[in-house]
């Protein structure tokens, strides 16, 4: 009976200790100081879609004000495209995705660079496949984001969405 | 009937290891914790702002660190020679923090080169700091090939002249965390910063302060 509420008082101090473990840690970013986030997922956050077969999802994100991110096709070899992906787990994949036509935008300190770029809400058209069941599908968007005169680094955020496959 | 205290010694040492597992990784993850709280304040303290000038009001961009001596560093060329910032003294020195992805350094590139062949007679250099943040690990050798092929295209690219150096985020924090880009630091021959910038401006404003960095 000592035994066992030794076992039980440690077996609490170890998770208090893990939990504050785990708090001091959650603030840190990988990059000091890095910026808030320039692009946000909005939705679906759950789909509803036919077991086995490839099945259509709209997936609508939003660029923050004042900010542009390079399309799918940049206007040159060196810029980041923006790409969708989901990482093959969980019985669900990315079977493809259609990606919306960038916008072209010069910089005013150089006219001849045209770039081709997404700002505002935008829409990736993506064909889902999934096994029967329900599946939490972590997709990922990566991205990089500038405003007229300057850059952030290249970033990649969590797209997750509640997959019910029937 | 003798098992049980040697079952009952087995429980309380796996317990104690247990503990002591528990207290070990609880104490990396501290040590892990303050290294990037460390890291935040230290970027926090170099990070510069833009500041309204009295005269006009227009923006102007200040950092901390101007008036002091440019955080030292040492990084890799493209050829792997380890470069030290210290082999600039005596040389009106412009850091410019940049990137293959950012376009508006591409844009600023040209200028700068013309900058250097300009005043390079008069002790002026630029070493460019390619800074990717792709926060690559040091044993990532298919990373760094990938970044320094990327960076030596662009400099084909661009004819760069001047010295480029690899991993600028490796450096970041002193730099104020070069959360932006292009990033440049402005250094007379005495080793203080003497103006910063972040973002493009014009080749007027580069050249502004590449003049201030060579009368002081």
């Amino acid at each position: 009976m000592t035994l066992l509420k030794h076992s039980t008082i440690a077996a609490l101090f170890a998770a208090a200790l893990l939990a504050r473990a785990q708090f001091v840690d959650s603030g840190a970013p990988g990059r000091a100081g890095s910026k808030s986030q320039a692009v946000v997922y909005l939705s679906p956050e759950q789909v509803t879609i036919h077991a086995g077969k490839p099945s259509a999802v709209d997936l609508h994100f939003r660029v923050a004000p004042g900010l542009h991110i390079n399309s799918h096709t940049p206007s040159d070899e060196f810029l980041i495209a923006t790409t969708f992906s989901i990482a093959n787990a969980e019985g669900v994949q990315l079977a493809a995705a259609t990606y919306p036509a960038g916008e072209s935008m010069t910089l005013a300190s150089d006219p001849r660079t045209r770039l081709s770029v997404y700002t505002g809400e935008f829409v990736i058209h993506a064909q889902i496949v999934s096994a029967a069941g329900n599946h939490l599908a972590q997709g990922k968007l990566h991205y990089q984001a500038c405003d007229r005169s300057q850059c952030m680094p290249p970033k990649t955020i969590s797209v997750p969405i509640d997959v019910i496959a029937q | 009937m003798s098992t049980f205290p040697l079952r009952r010694n087995t429980i309380v040492l796996g317990s104690v290891l247990f503990l002591l597992a528990v207290f070990a990784w609880a104490g990396w993850a501290n040590w892990e914790y303050r290294q990037q709280a460390a890291a935040r304040l230290l970027a926090d303290a170099a990070r510069g702002e833009l500041v309204a000038t009295a005269a006009t009001g227009a923006p102007v961009y200040v950092s901390p660190l101007q008036g002091k001596m440019a955080p030292a560093f040492a990084l890799n060329d493209l050829s792997g020679n380890k470069v030290p910032l210290s082999s600039y003294r005596g040389k009106a020195l412009l850091i410019n923090f940049w990137a293959t992805w950012c376009a508006p350094c591409k844009i600023e590139t040209p200028w700068i080169i013309e900058l250097r062949n300009k005043y390079a007679a008069q002790g002026f250099e630029v070493v460019g700091i390619d800074t990717e943040g792709d926060d690559l690990k040091p044993d990532d050798k298919v990373g760094w090939a990938k970044a320094k092929e990327a960076a030596n295209k662009f400099v084909a690219q661009e004819k760069i002249p001047y010295p480029v150096l690899l991993d600028g985020d490796s450096i970041a924090t002193p730099y104020g965390g070069l959360d932006e880009l292009p990033t440049s630091f402005f250094v007379d021959r005495k080793g203080n910063v003497v103006a910063a910038q972040v973002g493009l401006t014009s080749e007027s404003d580069l050249e502004a302060k590449i003049k201030k960095a060579l009368a002081e």
